[in-house]
């Protein structure tokens, strides 16, 4: 009972060293810490873990600031990337809707007379457009605008 | 002292602001002296996480090449400080990946045991090298030995002083995760220290 007493404190401790507040304004916890030695040993032992941690001090390679700098400046000179600005989205988009509608409406209009034209049946040249110019022109205008949104999660997750 | 903490948040929402806008702009003059002020805390902040020096420096360089490409998802709402260790923090993630030292099988939870199997973990200390105190020096070893996440979490809170919130962003877990890590930090430390006959 009296070792859960402790615990209790030394969590309360804890907690508080780790949001960095003061234990001062803790009333409970302060009373206890004037009449509870072990738990003030473990407090002054917290503090000195936290406090010497500043005790470390890394060596650093006095040329790396400069290939950093001379990394970003090579970097910063290379041409970017094919981006997605809006503008070129909207128009790739309007392209495919505009070659989906145009290949719907030369099969409907003008398969059948193209198919006797070239001595094919009207169905074999519905499969062509289909597969050359419908579908693809179709894909285009679905999966186009997905990109920018993949490409957008990517960075965001880095 | 009301007024000084909101002019000090004041004060840093304006520097995140002023990052974001240069980060967009690709400002590598801006850049710049932003790696003068953060180069030291991005190597100790690698250091604890891999617990070797050795590949640090060229994860630092990559993290600046990262921020000047990614630049643009940095929205200045928030601090700069949690965006740069997350970048570095997966760098460095996918560098052990690529030495393959990660099992398929990993989870999140240990994918930095890897850092204590490296090679380089066979090379002198880091925490011993880098020790300037007589309490560092009684503390290196265990620094060596402890847990990556947990040293990670140590670090990131008291030396970077992020606040719980923004450590768990950082190393993407809960924020009773990241205190329970800082609570075995501190309790693996304080029995270290505690220590009456610790050899040097």
């Amino acid at each position: 009972m009296i070792s859960d007493r402790h615990e209790l404190f030394r969590s309360m401790i804890d907690e508080a060293l780790v949001a960095g507040t003061s234990v001062s304004p803790q009333p409970l916890l302060n009373e206890h810490l004037q009449s509870c030695a072990p738990c003030r040993e473990y407090l002054d032992a917290s503090t000195r873990v936290i406090s010497s941690l500043g005790g470390f001090s890394f060596e650093v390679d006095p040329s790396l600031q400069a290939k950093v700098f001379d990394a970003l400046a090579l970097r910063a000179q290379q041409p970017e990337p094919a981006q997605f600005s809006p503008n070129r989205l909207v128009m790739i988009c309007i392209l495919a809707a505009a070659l989906t509608v145009a290949g719907s409406f030369f099969d409907l209009k003008f398969g059948s007379l193209l198919a006797s034209v070239l001595d094919l049946h009207y169905a074999q040249l519905r499969q062509g457009l289909l597969t050359f110019w419908i579908i693809p022109s179709l894909c285009l205008l679905l999966l186009f605008p997905l990109l920018p949104l993949l490409s957008r999660r990517k960075e965001r997750i880095l | 002292m009301f007024d000084d903490d909101v002019t000090t948040v004041a004060f840093t929402e304006r520097d995140a602001r002023q990052i974001a806008r240069n980060l967009r702009r690709k400002n590598v003059a801006f850049l710049q002296t932003l790696v003068e002020q953060y180069q030291y805390r991005l190597i100790r902040y690698l250091i604890y996480l891999l617990g070797r020096r050795e590949g640090v420096d060229d994860l630092v360089q990559e993290t600046w090449l990262r921020v000047l490409e990614r630049g643009s998802s940095y929205d200045g709402h928030s601090r700069f400080e949690p965006w740069l260790f997350r970048i570095a923090r997966n760098l460095a993630l996918d560098d052990l990946r690529k030495r393959r030292f990660v099992s398929l099988d990993s989870t999140p939870g240990n994918e930095w045991d890897a850092a204590a199997l490296s090679p380089a973990s066979r090379a002198p200390s880091p925490f011993l090298l880098a020790a300037r105190s007589e309490d560092a020096q009684r503390l290196a070893s265990s620094m060596q030995t402890l847990d990556p996440a947990h040293r990670e979490a140590l670090v990131l809170r008291f030396q970077e002083e992020l606040s719980l919130q923004e450590i768990s962003i950082v190393v993407d877990a809960p924020v009773s995760t990241v205190a329970s890590r800082i609570y075995r930090a501190l309790a693996t430390l304080r029995t270290q220290l505690e220590e009456p006959n610790h050899d040097l």
